[in-house]
């Protein structure tokens, strides 16, 4: 542990990195293994501990044992479980000595893995979405965890875990400052001597080993005001009160399910002797889990925009802040569940790339935008995620798309012809365009909509089965990134369906060649 | 070649090379064979006496189901191979399939991520490839198999080139 300070280590992308040649590289905070593996330091001290002690203890009630033993063994298990602890320790101060972070102009660079050493480089411009995190154990340490998204479906491109909460806001509003395009002011002071490149004259390998001194989270300066004006500019745009939340919940049909279960248990259980399904108990068990989850992850819900995105901040015991730039939503739905509808109460989910995937099993609650909201939170999220959402009157018109019927508002439906396949769908089931987006409209009981700007498509799908033929019909289905919306326009007239198809492939094309841009704020 | 009602108006489909029908039999003939074999084992079973038990008529119509089916698929293989095509627009490059369930797929060469050439053993053997162009929505994947193998080369470069002029990010 030589305290030297020359920490290049020549990621792939360090040659390029230009404007910063040697921008520090930082550690998480120390602590971090610990908050992530307590739970299996507390499993283990209790098995062993139990085990311990219990043999220590019950030496008596059986024969005593052979006399040569009873002499050192509280002092071996002792030692033994010292050595135990000991490794425990050493792992986690390898995981934390090996991992590494450096934010340059043009990337992030994360260094990880003690005997698989993995370097990784992401593409700030190609940032989807910034989360900091709370786990209830990293919030008493007030720690976070900062996550980065690239569109790459899975697993994070970057995820630091775990930093100072300030340092992690810092860190946020830094890349989302490099991301959105902002030029560097100034290099950035040079907090470091210039000691690395002699270190690499010498021809000394990568060596991430090396300590990093530099303080942490120091951004350059020129930085600190950009992030502080960013992160200034937050204007709230809806709040979830934590009455509708639980109203919302109640009013799920898995709780419902729930109940109506429960209530027919208790009457079999009281009128049928002996009757106790105790293997129910997990199923019920499990039901509540998801409940308590919803609330979890709904409480204390504030969406927020600001010049670097949207940003959403949740959660009751394991808080989230998330951010996601503008330009990143490919597609939006809004639902207005069966039983929500008499209350007026909407729910509004997103397609961000990197963060819809199936892989990860937060995916779902993550592309959230709105757990439950009146239709002013709609329109409000909606202005942010859609800022141009190219009708004259949008109030009246996504009123249409979300609660009415028939050709209102400018739709096309599916021809009465259907109405056998779908008896209450099919005065509803159709679409519009806007000038810069496609609303799918569907259900009739479950209402959503499915809104994908003309800029963000992907591809289009036009399909036809036998029944479909029969009746005249097709599909089109909008191909969008994996996420909660499938946008789908169900059963339209073949002719009208045809004709749509290559004109909304000529308008996306349209769209593609206006806008895209990965910077979102001048590319200078 | 015939328009489908389901063909967008004024679109020219390219067809794929009529050989690829002997691609799909060979899969067609392993699968029919599997299938056939593991549904004849009660019959045999049945006529050699092991296992009496067993309804003759199910031991004789499970067979005679799958071959049934199985020539009805065989039959239709060519006119699937023919409904299969693909036409480029300036913009976007538009591919069909199927007889029973028709698609028709668009997908712009500006959402190209990358693009496959895959060439399995059969293929080979009649100078056939397949070219897939992968966008990064899962559904918007358009697949052409069955070209010729110039013609594969052809439409990847083409592609590439296409999608480098206009890129369109994500």
């Amino acid at each position: 542990m030589t305290p030297g300070r020359a920490v290049p280590v020549p990621g792939p992308g360090e040659t390029e990195g230009q404007g910063t040649p040697a921008a520090p590289w930082h550690r998480v905070h120390p602590v971090s293994p610990l908050v992530r593996g307590w739970i299996a330091v507390v499993a283990i001290a209790f098995v062993y501990g139990q085990n311990t002690l219990s043999s220590f203890f019950g030496e008596e009630e059986p024969n005593p044992g052979p006399d040569f033993i009873s002499g050192t063994p509280l002092m071996v298990s002792l030692l033994v479980g010292a050595g135990i602890l000991l490794l425990i320790l050493l792992g986690f101060f390898g995981t934390w000595w090996f991992t590494k972070y450096q934010i340059t102009d043009r990337h992030v660079n994360v260094n990880t893995g003690m005997v698989f050493r993995q370097q990784r480089q992401a593409r700030i411009d190609r940032v989807q979405s910034i989360d900091i995190a709370q786990p209830l154990v990293a919030r008493i340490f007030g720690l976070a965890e900062l996550r980065f998204d690239v569109a790459d479906s899975g697993s994070a491109a970057m995820n630091l875990a775990f930093v100072k909460l300030s340092e992690a806001h810092q860190l946020r509003n830094e890349i989302l400052a490099r991301a959105a395009g902002l030029k560097t002011p100034a290099p950035p002071a040079p907090a470091l001597p210039v000691q690395p490149d002699a270190a690499q004259i010498a021809g000394q390998s990568p060596d991430p080993t090396a300590p990093q001194e530099a303080a942490p989270g120091a951004p350059a300066p020129g930085y600190a005001s950009v992030s502080a004006s960013l992160a200034a500019s937050e204007r709230v745009v809806a709040v979830v009160p934590t009455g509708r939340l639980i109203g919302s919940i109640l009013l799920r049909p898995s709780t419902i399910l729930m109940v109506l279960l429960i209530i027919g248990l208790g009457i079999a259980m009281s009128a049928i002797e002996g009757f106790a399904p105790f293997y129910l108990l997990p199923a019920l068990l499990g039901m509540a889990g998801a409940l308590w989850n919803n609330l979890n992850t709904g409480y204390n819900f504030k969406a927020a925009t600001s010049a670097d995105g949207l940003r959403l901040s949740y959660g009751l015991l394991d808080t989230r802040h998330q951010t996601v730039p503008p330009g990143r939503v490919q597609a939006i739905k809004v639902t207005a569940p069966f039983f929500w509808r008499p209350l007026g109460w909407y729910r509004v989910a997103v397609n961000v790339a990197g963060i819809g995937g199936g892989a990860a099993n937060d995916a779902e609650q993550r592309s959230v935008l709105l757990p439950v909201g009146s239709y002013e939170d709609v329109l409000a999220v909606l202005s942010v995620v859609l800022p141009a959402p190219g009708v004259a009157a949008p109030r009246d018109f996504f009123a249409a798309a979300i609660n009415g019927s028939g050709t209102e508002g400018g739709f096309v439906v599916s021809p009465p012809r259907v109405r056998p396949l779908s008896p209450l769908a099919y005065k509803r089931q159709g679409y519009a365009l806007t000038d810069t987006a496609l609303v799918a409209r569907n259900g009739a009981l479950h209402r959503t909509i499915a809104i994908v700007p003309h800029a963000r498509t992907q591809g289009l799908r036009l399909s036809q089965g036998p029944l479909a033929r029969r009746f005249g019909v097709v599909d089109l289905s909008l191909a969008t990134i994996a996420g909660p919306v499938v946008p789908l326009v169900h059963q339209l007239d073949v002719a009208s369906g045809r004709e749509l198809f290559l004109e909304q492939a000529d308008r996306a094309a349209a769209a593609r060649r206006q806008t895209d841009s990965n910077h979102w704020l001048g590319d200078a | 070649m015939r328009q489908e009602p389901i063909d967008p108006a004024g679109i020219q489909w390219t067809r794929v090379s009529p050989s690829y029908a002997k691609v799909r039999m060979v899969g067609w003939a392993i699968g029919a064979l599997i299938t056939l074999l593991v549904l004849s084992v009660p019959l045999v079973l049945v006529l050699t006496g092991v296992w009496d038990g067993f309804p003759l008529w199910l031991a004789i119509a499970a067979p005679a189901v799958v071959v049934a089916v199985e020539v009805i698929r065989l039959v239709l293989i060519p006119r699937q191979v023919a409904a299969i095509g693909y036409a480029e627009r300036e913009d976007d490059l538009l591919v069909r399939h199927g007889l029973m369930f028709q698609k028709v797929l668009v997908v712009p060469y500006g959402r190209m991520q990358f693009v496959d050439v895959a060439v399995g053993p059969i293929d080979r053997m009649l100078g056939l490839c397949k070219v897939k162009l992968h966008t990064a929505a899962a559904d918007a994947t358009a697949e052409i198999p069955g070209l010729p193998v110039a013609e594969g080369t052809r439409l990847r470069e083409q592609l590439a080139a296409r999608g480098e002029s206009r890129l369109a990010g994500l």
